[in-house]
């Protein structure tokens, strides 16, 4: 067995004293980076990548590609507890996450989150063992047509996210798809809505958007409600009669779920560009359309937040394929990877693991070890966290405005993106007193650009004709895989659930 | 919003020409008594993007040559200032006018940024040190695919309607295959992609007939065969591509690369820009600096101090020329 050999030489590159301590070390700063809101994986590598060029090539590799993969397990911290993404990938975790902690289980939704994590990560590492050369080969058959395809299937998420209050929710997304059009035109060059600021040539990022949405607009509204006068406690309270540990009720019911969105995660991963942050996002969605109880997303379902949790992380997986097989990062962080592999002289490309094995095995093996690492890590820094919410609220509340301001700041340095974020936090305030969704807004403005980019790109290309999304396989299948999740799998469950009602009725 | 956004935008402006006003004043007279360098400054390098870029790799290549070969006596406080294509970074070197102690490495933002956005400065206001290579593309092809060389691939242009694509529009990446085109006699339509990686995927899918980019981020495809490299734009072809002709082989040669140089802040003093001048000429000397142009496949361009002012004005204004016919830029 070929694979075991490979796998056992990397653990034996991987384990010795001074690269567990990098491994350790990178694990520990990704947790941290992943829970400042907007600080998220890339920023951290990027500031690290100078520190490791004095180390070995396989400890500096596996120090940084365990920042980059623990940034995942950190980054839902403070969605779960502040409602405020650490990270783009974290957005669908605040759906339920936050609702969660509301209801005062934020102990067994941290812990259940951190499973998650290892769940996803870990499988997205065998799958990268068992199957990189196969896998090499979907990420090489994607071009814009597919890229417009997946964007429109993570726009599917917006059904979900609009709810009840249909009319509120479709305003809200305009507004997002509205904001997504400012920056320079990808295709002619021209700058849209940018007033000659140098600052808005590269469009408006939702980080700072996403920050001042869900973590201010909800400490406004706390603040309008009158929390702050409540001695203890916050928005969410710790019911002291819950138990701070998952039941066996919250594994029982999540383990298709994780099976399955381990699954989804990695291969949307393996995408170049499509990442995390839509594999999150499509595993929320397609979850709650094959529940049986899709009416109790968003009001605090354990499978709504292990759903994005297990997909974001076996999509930071999934992505370094078609870094290590192709030589092409699939997100930001990953090119900060790819950046690091250049410095050290390395030649990124399809000889690469055959060119460097001892490295690409060293770090595959250390993704094993980083995993288990994570896992422990996060479950001993929960009761850590779970602390916060005891603070009182008049303390918490300046603290949050505080790193959200920090952590806004921190991504670009920019001021524009700092005013950016208050106003989208008094925007959200109101958004959430009248109803509006903004959820529904982020996702808008995420999903915008890219659907919009790669239309223009399929259509330039095609000259014009929408003919192109039938005449290549890729697009096909993803055509096929959204008509089935999204029509027949629903209606399924439909049936089934009618049927079984039928059942207990008759019997 | 709108509104805002405007008000924002003309504060962020007044704020840097408040900066551009001042800091002659402070830092002019005592500064240069007892020549230049002085130890007792602190030079403040400014990298104008994140760690990890081109123009990151290049700072801190010169800064560590600098240090290993003691060619600076005083201290060196290297900063990234990211931010806005570029604007940022240089706009804060361009806030130290009549300094010495100030200086920056430029990249293809620096020409083009000034070209999108109401930047305070432009290329030219800067004192110009040296250019010290340039950014070349290499235009590559399916390796799949049944064209072979530049030969065939520009029949096939001739005779077939053709995508090719780049990152970005207001970029060289766009201007190198149109003045290609317009040379060579065949039409195409650009796909604008956002990232290297974007248009990598999408040539490899075979989304795209072409694309051009940097040989450096692409090396590892063109090894392996999965991408068959045509023609190069720059002067002479880096060794990393073999035999791959430049387009000046071929007859239709452009002249357009992206400038890689070093600047100091407009005005400063004669016997700063005459000390760096000098001492860049021993860092490009240096076995560190060949291997730095290797290992990014750079063409080595050198140009010193009103010839590479000179480079960036016909580079700017050429640039512009082919953006404002397109209509990209007004």
């Amino acid at each position: 067995m070929d694979i075991f050999s490979d796998l056992v030489m990397g653990l034996s590159v991987a384990i010795t004293p001074i690269n567990l301590v990098y491994l350790l070390a990178g694990a520990m700063v990704g947790m941290v980076v992943g829970v400042i809101p907007g600080f998220g994986p890339s920023a951290g590598l990027a500031i690290l990548l100078p520190v490791t060029f004095g180390m070995d090539p396989v400890g500096a590799i596996m120090m940084l590609a365990a920042i980059y993969y623990g940034a995942m397990y950190g980054g839902t911290i403070t969605s779960i507890l502040l409602n405020t993404p650490g990270e783009s990938a974290t957005v669908a975790s605040t759906f339920d996450g936050f609702p969660l902690a509301k209801k005062g289980r934020a102990g067994p939704a941290l812990v259940m989150q951190a499973v998650a994590s290892f769940v996803g990560g870990t499988v997205g590492v065998i799958l990268i063992t068992i199957l990189a050369p196969l896998f090499s080969q979907v990420s090489r058959s994607f071009g814009p047509p597919e890229y417009f395809l997946l964007a429109a299937m993570g726009m599917l998420t917006l059904i979900v996210m609009i709810g009840t209050n249909w009319k509120l929710g479709v305003v809200s997304a305009l507004i997002g798809f509205a904001l997504g059009t400012v920056g320079v035109d990808l295709e002619t060059g021209q700058g849209r809505y940018t007033f000659g600021s140098a600052e808005l040539i590269g469009g408006i990022y939702f980080i700072p958007i996403a920050i001042g949405l869900f973590g201010l607009g909800e400490l406004f509204y706390a603040f309008y409600s009158g929390l702050h006068k409540t001695g203890s406690g916050g928005i969410i309270q710790i019911d002291k009669k819950a138990r701070f540990w998952p039941d066996a009720q919250d594994f029982i019911s999540t383990r298709w779920t994780m099976a399955r969105h381990s699954v989804l995660g990695f291969v949307v991963g393996v995408i170049p560009g499509a990442g995390a942050t839509i594999a999150s996002l499509m595993a929320y969605s397609t979850e709650r359309s094959l529940s049986k109880t899709p009416e109790k997303f968003g009001q605090g379902e354990m499978a709504g937040l292990v759903a994005p949790e297990t997909a974001n992380n076996a999509a930071s997986s999934g992505a370094m394929i078609p870094l290590l097989t192709l030589g092409i990062p699939g997100s930001a962080s990953t090119a900060v990877l790819l950046a690091a592999f250049m410095l050290w002289g390395l030649r990124p490309g399809p000889l690469f693991m055959e060119q460097n094995p001892e490295l690409a095995w060293g770090l595959i093996a250390s993704m094993y070890l980083g995993n288990m690492v994570l896992l422990a890590i996060s479950v001993f820094a929960i009761p850590l966290f779970v602390q916060l919410i005891k603070v009182p609220y008049r303390i918490l509340g300046p603290a949050v405005v505080v790193i959200c301001t920090l952590g806004t700041f921190s991504v670009n340095a920019s001021f524009v993106e700092t005013y950016l974020m208050f106003a989208a936090g008094i925007v959200g305030f109101f958004m959430r007193l009248y109803g509006f969704s903004p959820a529904a807004l982020v996702l808008a403005l995420v999903l915008g650009p890219l659907a919009e980019e790669a239309l223009r790109q399929t259509l330039t290309i095609s000259r014009g004709s929408f003919g192109i999304f039938l005449e290549r396989p890729a697009s096909l299948w993803i055509i096929g895989v959204t008509v089935v999740l999204v029509l027949i799998l629903p209606l399924l469950g439909r049936i089934g659930s009618k049927a079984g009602r039928a059942e207990k009725a008759g019997g | 919003m709108t509104e805002l956004q405007d008000n924002w935008a003309s504060r962020l402006r007044a704020g840097a020409i408040g900066v551009a006003v001042a800091a002659p004043l402070a830092l002019g007279g005592a500064a240069f008594a007892q020549g230049y360098p002085s130890t007792e400054e602190t030079l403040d390098w400014t990298i104008a993007f994140g760690p990890g870029g081109g123009n990151d790799i290049m700072a801190r290549t010169i800064v560590d040559i600098l240090n290993t070969y003691d060619l600076y006596p005083g201290d060196i406080s290297v900063e990234n200032r990211a931010g806005g294509s570029g604007a940022v970074g240089w706009g804060y070197l361009f806030g130290q006018a009549g300094s010495g102690y100030g200086i920056s490495t430029t990249s293809g933002s620096f020409v083009t940024t000034p070209l999108q956005a109401d930047t305070p400065w432009e290329p030219a206001d800067f004192t110009p040190v040296a250019l010290l290579a340039t950014d070349d593309l290499v235009l590559v092809v399916n390796g799949s695919s049944d064209i072979q060389d530049i030969g065939q691939f520009i029949e096939y242009a001739q005779a077939n309607p053709i995508t090719i694509a780049g990152t970005g529009t207001v970029n060289v990446d766009f201007i190198v295959p149109t003045l290609f085109a317009q040379a060579a006699g065949f039409e195409f339509e650009y796909v604008s992609f956002n990232s290297m990686a974007d248009q990598t995927t999408a040539l490899l899918s075979d989304s795209v007939d072409a694309m051009v980019g940097n040989p450096g981020e692409i090396l590892g495809l063109i090894d392996s065969g999965d991408l068959r490299p045509l023609v190069y734009s720059g002067s002479s072809t880096p060794d990393a591509l073999g035999d791959v002709p430049t387009m000046g082989d071929v007859g239709h040669d452009i002249g357009v690369s992206m400038p890689r140089g070093l600047i100091l802040p407009p005005d400063a003093p004669a016997e700063a820009q005459e000390w760096w001048i000098a001492t860049m000429q021993e860092v490009v000397q240096t076995p560190e600096w060949a291997e730095y142009i290797s290992s990014n496949t750079l063409t080595p361009t050198v140009l010193y101090g009103e010839e590479f002012r000179t480079f960036l004005t016909r580079t700017q204004n050429g640039f512009a020329e082919v953006l404002r016919s397109v209509g990209a830029i007004d």
